[in-house]
């Protein structure tokens, strides 16, 4: 009975050295399973990161079907100066409009956004469909089915402010993630997809539209949105680092500059271009700024397209 | 030519052959251990590819991926717990046959098979990976919900005994996999407003409680009757004779596996369902089925490690990952500057030839590193049988735990082990539990998808497409073969029945 008595005072020891002092080891949580797209990045971004904070570090993954119970406990952990995520954007910026959550984007305190690669409007590059007007067009009879990596994701969220802004008739059919969906686009059972440049170089897929305020070089000829007459629309995948609230402005200095110095290093960008990951840095008052708007961007949109109330 | 000839020297360096050896023993204790599978075994060997080369971390992987799955195996023999949720319907035949003390026939046949199914979709994968490839993309939503329905009878099979008390069990791992967000809106539905279930209920937690932790307790309340004794594992290769006898089995099963697993979103523990559930109507020692015949471990263990195979054939010839662990092979393949996708065939030719031949590089060591690894999980299981029982059950929460580090999946498998108890000793089946959990996700997601895409006509699922009648018709012609056998078995006791009592009135 003593020796449980010990065992459970050292734990309760153990719990409390979690405090507010900065130690050697970090902790990374990455929401999604090992092996995934954002896991991928984040395991390549951790090793020049802790080299430049001077800690081991430990990449943690917290699964889940849309990344919100990894998110949330970074969140939680206010005052811990010892865990960091390496965050995904839906769990940032839709998922708390679209689900009550213990978080929302005021809960963190931001790092820095690593990459973001803009989404295209693709179809199959069996149809017969070159323009978005032909799409338009083809839709009006009977309307298409767009596929999405699942509900309340980018690539919904991207068709859908498409579909409320313009012409064209076309409905939802989420996907467990990317690969199914392009497997139903193969099939035809869906034909329309917005996804990022990774997705469509890698399959037979046909480009129609940008989603970003500007054409993206590599794909001079694939117009804008707002260039089809349509009011501009930005979506981008995009991935950032966050912390909890109520950590020391030094620490987060800390951390910013150690992010600044990995997305520049010779190490992570050489993985990013083979990655097809776009680097696209922002510091941490930037990052925050552009959370918060994409933010007020998707309810806007989730509001929109009758998402959510 | 000269391409396969050199990517043949790709995959026989001594780094790879050595990364194969460690792969594939690591993978077979892995899956051995119930709680830990092919993902935790992936996600433990992950971060080490990322020093090595292209081939040979690709070498491990596929190492630990074809052991872990041949590993599961093992322990679902030798102490009725699928060491993973692929082997669970190799307890069926497997478990009574080491009642019977035929342990080494049936290890031996489980891992003849594993091999057998493993080498054939090898051959499939090399063949004809765009032909099957091509054929699995008119596999539709539609298409994938009449199969399901045709695997979801299996549960019919299975409940011996009791159907009423299968379906109950079948409907209850059904409920379990729709705890989480709806998979077509995304709100969360069975959550009492927690986030913490808001992510859904996982299938490693409720496999290691549903059979591990259960059959833990039962040996406990059971601890001084001979049953609880774990015999002393041992491997007989089955005789030529034997092989050629049941060769039919061992291709169906290593077809329908192959099949199977070239569809995206099934996995190998629906194929080893589905394959069981075939052999079950079509195995001319059918009437044995569940009491310890080999054609049982056949059908489960051919399919299974045929899924490892053809659950290459979509991501190599569409960039389509089949499942989680063909997606963390991906994944493994972009760190290393490939990325898959329809050119991945013509682009990069020579590895993707080294891979196959690694595939099947990896089958041959499994048969070899077979014996020392069924003898490393004999000295195992000689301890006393409470150590045994701790370490299986410390090993199954760590299992529970690594999948996806939410600490709410060691209550569902602690909770889940006390019904699952409950259940076992009320006579209820708990494969059916676990059927409805494998196959809930596919059959919701895909029904209602079908929906959508038929904007909401169910009828029209019937004529979708000639694989989609194909397939529920055979679900027609299986509803009423059952009806009738059943009936002309009502009719021949009533006969008796009434035989015995005129006799009496004689």
């Amino acid at each position: 009975m003593k020796s449980l008595r010990c065992s459970l005072a050292a734990l309760t020891l153990a719990g409390a050295t979690h405090s507010a002092l900065a130690a050697d080891t970090l902790d990374i949580v990455v929401p999604f399973a090992a092996g995934g797209a954002t896991d991928i990045v984040a395991r390549s971004f951790e090793p020049v990161f802790s080299q430049h904070m001077g800690v081991t570090s430990v990449v943690r993954n917290v699964a889940s079907a849309s990344a919100t119970v990894g998110t949330a406990e970074v969140a939680g952990s206010e005052g811990n100066p010892n865990i960091i995520e390496y965050a995904p954007a839906g769990s940032l910026s839709i998922q708390p409009s679209l689900k009550e959550l213990s978080y929302g984007p005021d809960s963190f305190t931001y790092i820095c956004r690593t990459v973001s690669n803009p989404m295209f409007l693709m179809v199959s590059k069996s149809s017969d469909i070159e323009s978005f007007q032909q799409l338009v067009e083809q839709s009006q009879e009977y309307p298409f089915l767009y596929g999405s990596s699942g509900p309340g994701t980018l690539p919904h969220l991207a068709m859908a402010a498409l579909v409320v802004n313009s012409d064209l008739k076309a409905e939802h059919v989420p996907y467990s993630g990317s690969g199914p969906a392009m497997n139903a686009l193969a099939g035809n059972e869906i034909q329309i997809m917005a996804d990022t440049e990774t997705i469509l170089e890698n399959y037979d897929l046909r480009p129609l539209a940008v989603f970003a305020e500007q054409r993206v070089k590599g794909y001079e000829n694939v117009p804008a949105i707002d260039e089809l007459g349509l009011p501009a629309l930005d979506f981008a995948v995009w991935q950032g680092v966050v912390a909890p609230k109520g950590i020391s402005e030094e620490r987060a200095a800390q951390y910013a500059d150690a992010c600044k110095a990995t997305v520049e290093s010779e190490r992570f960008r050489t993985f990013a271009e083979k990655a097809k990951a776009g680097i696209a840095y922002l510091g941490p008052n930037d990052f925050e700024a552009f959370v918060k708007r994409r933010f007020e961007a998707n309810k806007q949109v989730l509001q929109d397209a009758g998402l959510t109330q | 030519m000269d391409v396969i000839l050199a990517a043949a020297g790709d995959a026989f360096t001594w780094q790879a052959l050595l990364a194969i050896v460690i792969g594939t023993w690591a993978g077979i204790v892995i899956g051995g251990l119930p709680g830990l599978g092919s993902v935790v075994g992936l996600t433990i060997f992950l971060p080490f590819t990322f020093g090595l080369d292209v081939i040979t971390s690709m070498a491990l992987l596929i190492g630990v991926y074809c052991g872990s799955v041949y590993g599961g195996s093992i322990t679902a023999i030798l102490i009725n717990t699928p060491g993973t949720p692929q082997s669970a319907a190799t307890t069926f035949d497997g478990y009574p046959m080491t009642q019977q003390g035929r342990v080494d026939e049936a290890l031996g046949w489980a891992t003849f098979a594993s091999f057998f199914g493993g080498v054939l979709s090898c051959v499939l994968l090399i063949f004809c990976a765009p032909q099957l490839a091509k054929f699995a993309v008119n596999f539709g939503s539609i298409e994938v919900f009449a199969l399901v329905c045709l695997a979801m009878l299996c549960i019919v099979g299975i409940s011996r005994g009791s159907l009423l008390k299968g379906l109950l069990c079948g409907m209850m791992g059904f409920f379990f996999s729709m705890v989480g967000s709806d998979p077509i809106t995304g709100a969360d539905r069975f959550t009492f407003g927690t986030q913490a279930l808001s992510s859904g209920l996982d299938l490693i937690p409720v496999v290691v409680g549903a059979f591990a932790l259960s059959e833990i307790f039962v040996r406990f309340s059971a601890r001084d009757e001979e049953a609880t004794v774990i015999p002393e594992a041992r491997l007989r290769f089955p005789p030529l004779g034997e092989i050629g006898r049941r060769l039919i089995e061992l291709m169906r099963g290593s077809f329908i596996g192959s099949f199977v697993g070239a569809l995206p979103g099934t996995g190998a523990a629906a194929a080893a369902f589905i394959s069981y559930a075939t052999a079950q109507k079509l195995s001319p020692r059918r009437a044995q089925l569940g009491k310890g015949e080999p054609d049982g471990i056949i059908a489960s263990e051919s399919s299974n490690n045929a899924v490892t195979g053809s659950a290459f054939i979509p991501t190599l010839a569409l960039g389509i990952p089949g499942d989680v662990v063909t997606a963390m092979m991906m994944g493994a393949m972009v760190i290393h500057g490939i990325t898959p996708g329809v050119r991945l065939m013509a682009d990069q030719a020579q590895t993707v030839y080294a891979l196959f031949v690694v595939l099947i590089i990896v089958n041959v060591v499994m048969l070899i590193l077979s014996k020392p690894s069924i003898g490393l999980f004999r000295y195992l299981f000689k301890l006393p049988l409470g150590f045994v029982m701790a370490g299986i059950v410390m090993f199954s929460f760590i299992g529970a735990a690594s999948v996806r580090g939410n600490p709410l999946d060691l209550v569902v498998a602690a909770l889940t082990g006390i019904l699952a108890y409950a259940l076992r000793r009320g006579g209820y089946p708990l494969a059916p539990l676990v059927i409805g959990m494998v196959l809930g996700p596919a059959l919701e997601s895909s029904l209602r998808r079908g929906l959508l895409i038929s904007r909401g006509d169910f009828l029209s699922f019937f004529t979708h497409s000639g694989i989609a009648t194909t397939l529920f018709v055979l679900i027609g012609l299986f509803l009423v073969w059952t009806l009738w056998s059943s009936f002309m078995q009502w009719r021949a006791k009533l006969a008796r029945r009434r035989q015995t009592s005129t006799r009496v009135i004689e």
